[in-house]
């Protein structure tokens, strides 16, 4: 259990830069989730803090201290990787124990330790089967045992739930939660899928191109996104982004396709000014007032209905939880409730705040 | 069995024919043959039952030539496994503009072996050979390379060496390839050390690889005979008769063709029982986990 702090960390491969000056604090027992799109960096700045890569510039602490050129050995970190890598000739129990057996820990502690890992994973009728004899799922959690028998300071995760179906992913999600509800260590962890990150972090990190674009817990970023990125990367399915201006007597907007869309309560920009509107699908109401659309396609997933509606050659996703009578090819209004709109710059995609 | 299956045994019979012609029926002939005092001088065949066996597992320079062979082929492979698996594990580390390397470090393997054995012959030649004159110009006498008894064993060994060790290092780096990275990072953050990694992750990950390739040399350097027949053609004296070249001798020769293939069976058996066992044991070392 340590805080882990991030300081201007950079790392270039040859001429290609891939993290460009990263800053994160991390707290003593927080569970942070490093998210974004596939090279974004992420897996990169993980294998920093692991030190599988040498950091080209910049600082990493654990614990106070300066581990930025330290062997990983001595990091005192305990990583799960996203192939589980258990070596395939050793028992799960040889696999878990092999950490301690590197450390010269006597046979007797480590069995001790060994069991009382396995105790808290359910591993132990598993203890003297071999890595090929076990489900995805039994494998993770052996994966998880054998970063946990060591009560390293920091746990890192890279991916770990994307070998496994659906199902799993979910109940894995909750297992590893609550694992760390349990033994409360610092845990940075790397996904790509932003409901891995929005269900499990306390503080999500969204990184595009080397570069952090918002640091935050999930529902910071959920509300108030830092930029159209953000807005666009958390929540499923995405919010929904047009572009136009703001109506001239400001209540309303505009959009490039020539809509007006009214606006229940007055944005917090110039009448006139061009801007982009980002609308959660989950806000969208429909009545028979409001903004003529029409219905494109309509998908139960049973618990919602999504619904793409068409204003005018801009797309907009919806999603309701009331089975609404709704027919393809119907036109219907849409209107927007208050307080729920952002709104971006057009140049620089940041967040226009009131 | 779905039954248009049935009929796809036919489509065995083309390759186990030609497996029939050129290996089946020769071996089957070979056995024949053993029973019989058939000396090619006269033409005459007389059976003998297993008079050819018992003569020639009575004879000293049967199993002088067998220990020759036993020699030689663990010397050799022994040489060629541990240089070519460094060899592997160093082109593993290197970035990909050094893998030129690799391409350099197989070129002895392209030489034919025959093409092999006539310039190393040259080199190792006495006083004007290229290796002779570099001892000589330092002063260092240089020891009879394919004369004397016991160097003419070294010569042989490090000759095959020269020419196997690129392939057993090409099979060696091609499963290292194959190795899943993560599990070396692995092995690191949990602490092991360079020489520990070795021997607890890739070495164990390598095993089948590793099996392969010793089976394959053993079995190559049993029948070895192209490079001894140019380097020393044997000799000095019998120092360095193999098997087969004893056998070349019997058959080609002495034109004892039935005592010929009698050792040619012998031959069979004894290494045959020799890859069985040294892959049991290779095997159960992998079954047997992490001790």
């Amino acid at each position: 259990m340590a805080p882990l702090t991030i300081r201007q960390a950079t790392k270039s491969f040859g001429a290609v830069q891939v993290l460009h000056g990263i800053d994160i604090d991390i707290q003593d027992g927080e569970f942070v989730v490093l998210v974004g799109p596939s090279g974004c960096g992420k897996s990169t700045l993980l294998r920093l803090i692991a030190g599988l890569e040498d950091i080209t510039t910049g600082d990493i602490l654990i614990d106070g201290k300066v581990v930025s050129r330290l062997h990983p050995k001595d990091r005192d970190i305990a990583m799960v990787f996203q192939s589980y890598a258990l070596y395939p000739h050793m028992s799960v129990g040889e696999n878990m124990g092999f950490s301690l057996r590197m450390r010269d820990v006597s046979q007797a502690e480590r069995e001790r330790k060994v069991a009382a890992a396995a105790e808290i994973l359910g591993l132990t009728p598993l203890l003297d089967r071999y890595p090929r004899q076990l489900s995805g799922g039994q494998r993770q959690r052996v994966a998880m045992g054998r970063a946990i028998v060591r009560d390293p300071k920091v746990f890192l995760f890279d991916e770990p739930l994307s070998n496994l179906d659906a199902k799993l992913r979910v109940q894995m999600r909750a297992e590893i939660r609550s694992l760390h509800k349990k033994l409360k260590t610092t845990i940075v962890y790397v996904t790509h899928d932003q409901i891995e990150a929005m269900t499990m972090a306390d503080k999500i990190v969204v990184l595009r191109d080397g570069h952090v674009e918002q640091i935050g817990s999930p529902l910071e970023l959920y509300d108030a996104p830092a930029n159209a990125f953000v807005a666009e990367f958390i929540g499923s399915p995405s919010m929904n982004m047009l572009e136009g201006r703001v109506g001239e007597k400001g209540q309303s907007f505009i959009t490039a396709k020539g809509v007006e869309l009214p606006l229940e309560a007055p944005p917090p920009l110039e009448p006139g000014r061009n801007a982009i509107m980002g609308l959660r699908p989950e806000d969208i109401r429909l009545g028979a007032h409001g903004a003529p659309a029409r219905i494109l396609l309509i998908e139960p997933t049973g618990a919602d209905i999504h619904v793409n509606l068409d204003l005018n050659g801009d797309q907009l996703t919806a999603v309701f939880h009331d089975r609404l009578e709704l027919t393809e090819g119907e036109s219907v209004g849409v209107a927007i409730p208050a307080d729920v709109v952002h709104f971006f710059d057009v140049e620089t995609g940041e967040r226009i705040s009131s | 069995m779905v039954s248009w299956q049935r009929g796809l045994w036919l489509f065995f019979v083309p390759s186990f024919g030609l497996l029939a012609v050129v290996l089946l029926w020769p071996l089957g002939y070979a056995i024949y043959l053993s029973f019989f005092d058939y000396f090619l001088g006269t033409g005459t065949r007389t059976f003998i039952g297993l008079g050819n066996y018992i003569e020639l597992l009575s004879e000293a320079r049967l199993w002088r030539s067998m220990w020759t062979t036993i020699i030689i082929a663990f010397g050799s492979v022994a040489l060629e496994f541990a240089v070519g698996f460094a060899l592997a594990l160093a082109l593993y580390r290197l970035n990909s503009s050094a893998k030129v390397f690799s391409v350099l470090l197989f070129l002895p393997h392209i030489v034919t072996p025959v093409v092999a054995a006539l310039f190393l012959k040259w080199m190792l030649a006495a006083n004007w050979g290229l290796v002779d004159a570099t001892l000589l110009t330092f002063d260092i006498t240089p020891p009879d390379w394919l004369g004397d008894p016991l160097w003419a064993k070294v010569s042989v060994i490090l000759a095959d060496a020269w020419i196997f060790t690129p392939l057993i290092m090409m099979v060696l780096y091609a499963a290292l390839q194959g190795l899943d990275a993560s599990l070396i990072e692995a092995a690191q953050i949990d602490g092991a050390s360079n020489w520990r990694i070795l021997r607890h992750v890739i070495i164990p990950a390598l095993i089948p690889a590793i099996i392969f390739t010793i089976s394959v040399r053993l079995m190559d350097v049993f029948r070895f005979f192209d490079l001894i027949y140019v380097l020393t053609g044997g000799g000095p004296g019998t120092a360095t008769e193999t098997i087969t070249m004893y056998t070349y001798q019997l058959g080609f020769r002495m034109l004892e063709v039935g005592k010929a293939s009698a050792l040619g069976v012998i031959t069979l058996v004894i290494v045959a029982a020799l890859l069985l066992s040294i892959n049991r044991a290779l095997n159960s070392i992998y079954r047997g986990g992490d001790r």
